[in-house]
């Protein structure tokens, strides 16, 4: 590995003898994704109340004019949403509340397998102590000390939260079809095969030159072409530079040749 | 030697993609037979590349997309048994009495803790009637010493009376926070049971040197000792926490937490429906003069009695079948 890798992760054992390390979701992910459930279970409670006073004028009248078993269910029901709704959501939706999802983070066991009930209910039961005094400051300061960013939850039922990231392949292929512009320099394959590490610096260059300013993108595939262009003569170098477009080729052409 | 990055990524991303579009499907739950061997197949393809990958092209967006794709299709393959409904069932007729038999130990000093809470209210109040200033909420005093019972005109356990009556009422509460906070070394729940057992005994003992006891009785006896015997069997899961935490035996200590928390959780989650059940009995039955006081405790000894006849009985007869079941539900989530 490339020493640029110490954000925290999950590291798995697979019986293919492949290790995975997952990353894990930091405690910003994981308050944005709170917030966004909490605000969900507010606007469901806020959207039932007004329905509920279109429907009955005297609302506090209405509550108390109900028999006491109606209103016990109506308790009951009240709290059981603000706790079943994370442990359900979780076991159904592969470890996934509609805010994680949002985030694109996920709750996994620490072996990357996906929870099951009792996993996610100790997690969500300790919510409870998580909160205290408020606002998740246990929780929080928790998060901080840990390694991997759990909570109290997440230690005693042995759960991590992983992110999921968008990654795009396409900067890989999508020079594949625009062969035409013949290559500006006789033969690149003499040249030393470029490490991977190059590779991807080019192509990420590669795939965000045209949202660049037309200076700055001169300057960065000039820069580039010093890098990967060590054996190149100066005639064959100011040719490489003369126009965009070629200095852009050359490059496309030097990350694709063989080893 | 190995292939220029593109080129790999060229050459391997169909696979990829259908294996990315395949874990869609698994996640909606529509696969065939025949889907799911491809699924497979993908899955070790992908590995191969991603070996491949942390050889050649490690710390590339590549690398990182195959790891991630990995992890999915190891999430979905490398599943645990999943819970159904029949292992419910299962669960509710062995698992739970069977667990809460295995941790007597820890709901019977829980117990022992909500009867010295209840004693040392009870005393406190008897022996120095001042002592009602400090351990009674304000709200309750008020109603005793005008010689009505606080439940007799607010009927519910909505959460602003459960603060004002301030016993059982917010029994939900308590229990969660019995078990929960056993993860702060087994002190929230020692703290959790005797504060409430003082809070009983000292209203109790208030009532009684009102005159009230009666009254008291009255609305206690319907649901309190089931709801008692929850708060104290969830007292005895959170103390199961604080003890793999204080003394995690030759396990490392979050390891010690993880399999003891599962079998803590047990007990709440199995406590659970019948903690929704007596909420219904606290709320419908037990204020109010619906019911004769005598209907009531023989109600409530009853259910009580019932409770626990189910705790020390439920599938005791196969008990030899759990023995052997147990270890193999564990062994097949264990070694994957």
């Amino acid at each position: 590995m490339t020493p640029s890798a110490p954000a925290p992760h999950v590291d798995v054992a697979t019986p293919e003898r492949v290790a995975l390390s997952l990353p894990v979701a930091g405690i910003g992910y994981r308050c944005l994704a709170w917030l966004v459930d909490a605000s969900l279970l507010f606007f469901f409670w806020v959207a039932l109340y007004f329905v509920v006073t279109l429907l009955v004028s005297d609302v506090l009248g209405a509550f108390q004019a109900l028999s006491g078993l109606t209103q016990t269910l109506l308790a009951v029901g009240l709290f059981a949403t603000q706790w079943l709704y994370w442990t359900l959501a979780e076991v159904f939706f592969h470890g996934q509340t509609p805010g994680k999802r949002a985030l694109r983070i996920r709750v996994v066991r620490e072996d990357g397998s996906p929870v099951g009930f009792f996993e996610s209910a100790v997690r969500n039961l300790c919510r409870a102590v998580d909160f205290l005094p408020v606002l998740y400051a246990t929780g929080c300061i928790t998060m901080l000390l840990d390694s991997r960013h759990r909570r109290l939850g997440d230690l005693l039922a042995g759960t991590v939260l992983v992110r999921e990231e968008a990654i795009d392949l396409d900067k890989y292929t999508q020079g594949a079809a625009p062969e035409s512009p013949p290559p500006p320099v006789a033969d690149p394959g003499v040249q030393r095969p470029l490490g991977a590490e190059d590779v991807e610096l080019v192509l990420a260059f590669l795939a965000r030159a045209p949202g660049l300013e037309p200076d700055v993108r001169r300057r960065l595939g000039a820069r580039l072409v010093d890098r990967v262009g060590a054996s190149l003569t100066d005639e064959e170098r100011a040719r490489v530079l003369q126009s965009q477009e070629a200095t852009e080729a050359f490059l496309r052409t030097r990350a694709k040749a063989a080893h | 030697m190995a292939a220029p990055l593109p080129t790999f990524v060229t050459r391997r991303r169909p696979d990829w993609d259908a294996l990315q579009s395949l874990l869609t499907r698994q996640r909606a739950g529509r696969l065939s037979l025949s889907e799911l061997r491809t699924l497979d197949t993908l899955y070790r393809r992908a590995a191969a590349d991603l070996a491949r990958a942390q050889t050649f092209y490690p710390g590339t967006d590549a690398h990182r997309f195959l790891n991630q794709l990995c992890a999915q299709a190891y999430g979905a393959i490398y599943q645990p048994p999943r819970e159904r409904w029949a292992s419910t069932r299962d669960f509710f007729r062995r698992d739970f009495p069977a667990t809460l038999r295995r941790e007597a130990r820890f709901v019977g000093v829980s117990a022992g803790l909500l009867v010295l809470g209840l004693l040392l209210g009870a005393l406190v109040v008897t022996l120095e009637p001042r002592g009602a200033e400090l351990l009674v909420p304000e709200g309750v005093r008020r109603y005793v010493a005008q010689g009505r019972m606080w439940t007799d005109d607010l009927l519910s356990v909505a959460p602003p009376n459960a603060v004002a009556s301030g016993i059982a009422t917010n029994n939900l509460t308590v229990t969660l926070f019995a078990f929960a906070s056993g993860i702060l070394l087994g002190v929230g729940p020692i703290f959790t049971l005797v504060n409430n057992g003082v809070l009983i005994g000292a209203v109790g003992a208030l009532c009684y040197r009102e005159g009230m006891t009666a009254g008291f009785l009255d609305f206690i006896a319907a649901h309190g000792p089931v709801e008692l015997s929850i708060i104290v069997i969830a007292g005895g899961a959170g103390l199961m926490v604080g003890q793999a935490l204080i003394d995690p035996g030759e396990l490392p200590r979050a390891q010690a937490l993880q399999s003891r928390g599962r079998e803590a959780v047990k007990l709440v989650v199995g406590c659970a429906p019948f903690l929704a059940g007596i909420g219904m009995v606290e709320g419908f039955i037990s204020p109010g003069h619906l019911f004769p006081t005598w209907a009531k405790v023989g109600l409530g000894l009853s259910l009580g009695a019932l409770f626990w006849l189910y705790l020390l009985r439920a599938g005791r007869t196969d008990a030899g079948v759990a023995r052997v079941d147990v270890p193999d539900a564990m062994a097949s989530s264990r070694l994957r």
